[in-house]
């Protein structure tokens, strides 16, 4: 079932590939596994632990296309919000002009300081998808809501709500990759970085910006990488 | 003939009206600094600051309809909430705070006692999804707003777009808070030399300077930064301030300093609304000071004010109420939006 269903998030996603412009798809993985749209799966992450996924989404932005070192293509206004129950939000197209290769890719996980001060904003960012602090404002950069047997909470949930804009709590990150230009890049998300060395019994709710917050963000912006 | 040469430029103007939209213009008194909101980046409209002015007085922001903005911030009282400490919000649950009067909110760089809101445009997001104040979620609020026979009409000709967003409908909100301004008190006709100020008040402007304008700042009457004036913590409460935010510790127990216009009205005081009258703010800062780590320096030795300066004091703070703004019909519920919406 989750293999089929793995087929056709990937399906889905090649066939609405040939319009014009550079592709950027980015593939949600547990260690070497798939996690396929709608969430709702079970992953060991011990020989005695599981780690069920409710919620994925979160933020790229600020996506740059470097050759040699150096900027060929910036996105402006370049925000974007995936989300596991919306399989099409994993395939980003750039606006680019023909003709241009690249070499390595530059974005952020999550949403900078200027933006996160600059009031209310629409698309992506707009405040009601679900990512923005309301008694305290800011962008939720990562959000990711499920279970695991080890957390003794209500229902065994854990929610982790990464953000925070202003230092020392600043959570966002920048990712360069290289890559292969095959007209788009295909980048791996690798969530089960987040509970390596995470004592889950312990820590299984951040919902406001803080030290734990940075920390996570530091580990899981690891899990970024171009090749399978 | 005639009749025609007249329909002609009526319709055109009246196309016009429709498509252009009318500036709101925002006049910074006399003698004001700038303020902080750029109105050049983003200009207010009048048709916007109207629709902000429906939803600020619409109970529809809150899960049952029963609490508006307007709930608690009453334009007759300065925009806060009177004979209430701690704000009621719904089923009347009672809130952590007391509501701040609302004025002169475009020079405001952060909002909330603690600081917690970062800019004015996403301030309504905190009292909508609040639990014991309106407890709605701005995903909901955009789709009964969307149902609605009035706003897609209203948001069309703020925004030219029917389709009702969050960010549209926050940033209406904000344009009619924007548009808050007290500067027509006593006070600030006798600094335009239109008139004096009696020897009482006089001397209680005197006072003022000396103890309390460092922090309460002319013309704005708050420096804007987040001070300790030497509260004691609410046991019960257990309030931290600005710590909450920063979680910095030299941010402990300190407040965003308020605004002292319109002071007459804006009662009961202080975050937590202990207080119920000017004379028990003074007797605060003569002889209530609980000195600590974080108090602001200004404080560290006593104000030292007889009774007769008490008075006096008094009689000053008095010139700040501005009763142009506190029965300006432009700030009042907009009954002729909703009862034209309840006729169609
Ligand atoms: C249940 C009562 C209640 C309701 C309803 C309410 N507020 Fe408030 N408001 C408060 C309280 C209490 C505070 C202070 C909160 C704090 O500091 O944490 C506040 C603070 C504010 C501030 C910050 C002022 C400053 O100087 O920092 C603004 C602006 C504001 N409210 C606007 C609104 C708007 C707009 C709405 C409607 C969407 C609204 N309020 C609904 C009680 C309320
Ligand atoms: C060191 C800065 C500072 C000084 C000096 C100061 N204040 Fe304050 N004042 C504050 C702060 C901060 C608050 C809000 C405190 C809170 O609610 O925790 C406040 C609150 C008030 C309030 C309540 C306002 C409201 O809307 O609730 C009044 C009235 C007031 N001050 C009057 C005065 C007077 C009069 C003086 C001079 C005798 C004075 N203050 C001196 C910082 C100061």
């Amino acid at each position: 079932m989750n293999l089929l269903r793995t087929l056709i998030f990937l399906s889905l996603l090649n066939v609405i590939g040939f319009a014009q412009g550079k592709k950027l798809l980015f593939y949600p993985i547990f260690n070497d596994q798939m996690i396929p749209p709608g969430g709702g799966t079970t992953y060991w992450i011990s020989k005695t632990d599981t780690v069920t996924i409710e919620t994925l989404r979160f933020y790229i932005s600020n996506v740059e296309l470097l050759s040699k070192n150096k900027v060929i293509w910036k996105e402006t206004n370049s925000y974007h919000l995936l989300d596991i129950t919306k399989p099409m939000s994993f395939l980003v197209k750039l606006k680019t002009p023909p003709g241009i290769t690249f070499t390595q890719l530059k974005f952020t996980l999550g949403i900078d300081s200027v933006t996160n001060v600059s009031g209310a904003l629409g698309g992506d960012l707009d405040p009601t998808k679900g990512m923005y602090w309301t008694w305290q404002s800011g962008y939720v950069n990562f959000k990711l809501e499920g279970k695991s047997n080890l957390c003794k909470t209500r229902n065994n949930a854990f929610q982790f709500h990464l953000g925070g804009y202003q230092s020392p709590f600043k959570a966002c990150r920048e990712v360069i990759l290289d890559v292969i230009d095959k007209e788009g890049a295909e980048i791996y998300f690798d969530i089960a970085r987040l509970f390596w060395g995470l004592d889950l019994n312990k820590q299984n709710e951040i919902m406001s910006p803080c030290k734990e917050a940075v920390e996570l963000s530091d580990k899981l912006v690891k899990g970024f990488r171009s090749t399978e | 003939m005639k009749k025609l040469l007249l329909i002609i430029p009526v319709s055109v103007l009246l196309l016009l009206a429709f498509t252009l939209q009318e500036k709101y213009s925002f006049t910074i008194p006399q003698g004001w600094p700038e303020p902080n909101t750029d109105f050049k980046k983003e200009p207010l409209s009048l048709e916007k600051v109207e629709l902000g002015r429906a939803l600020f007085y619409d109970p529809v922001l809150s899960r049952d309809s029963t609490i508006s903005c307007a709930s608690c911030h009453l334009v007759y009282t300065a925009f806060t909430h009177v004979d209430h400490d701690l704000s009621h919000g719904i089923n009347d649950k009672i809130g952590t705070r007391n509501s701040p009067a609302l004025m002169n909110l475009a020079w405001h760089k952060l909002f909330m006692w603690d600081g917690a809101v970062n800019h004015i445009d996403v301030q309504a997001l905190a009292p909508i999804s609040n639990p014991v104040e309106m407890d709605e979620k701005i995903e909901h609020v955009v789709e009964k707003l969307q149902r609605s026979k009035l706003y897609p009409r209203l948001f069309k000709k703020a925004f030219n777009d029917s389709l009702i967003t969050g960010q549209h409908t926050l940033k209406a909100i904000a344009q009619f808070m924007l548009t808050l301004v007290s500067s027509e008190s006593k006070y600030d006709s006798v600094m335009r030399k239109h008139s004096k100020f009696t020897a009482q008040e006089k001397k209680g402007y005197d006072l003022f300077k000396k103890n309390c304008s460092s922090c309460h700042t002319e013309p704005l009457f708050t420096n804007l930064q987040f001070e300790s004036n030497g509260l004691p913590q609410d046991p019960t409460l257990k309030d931290p301030g600005r710590i909450k935010v920063t979680k910095n510790p030299v941010d402990s127990l300190k407040f965003k300093v308020p605004t002292l216009r319109n002071i007459e009205f804006s009662y009961p005081y202080m975050h937590d609304g202990r207080f119920k009258r000017l004379q028990d703010v003074l007797n605060h800062y003569t002889s209530g000071i609980k000195q600590s780590q974080t108090i602001s320096k200004q404080l560290v030795n006593p104000i030292i004010l007889s009774s007769n300066d008490k008075v006096d004091l008094v009689a000053f703070l008095l010139t700040l109420t501005d009763r142009k703004f506190l029965f300006n019909k432009n700030y009042a519920y907009p009954r002729n939006i909703f009862a034209k919406a309840a006729q169609d």
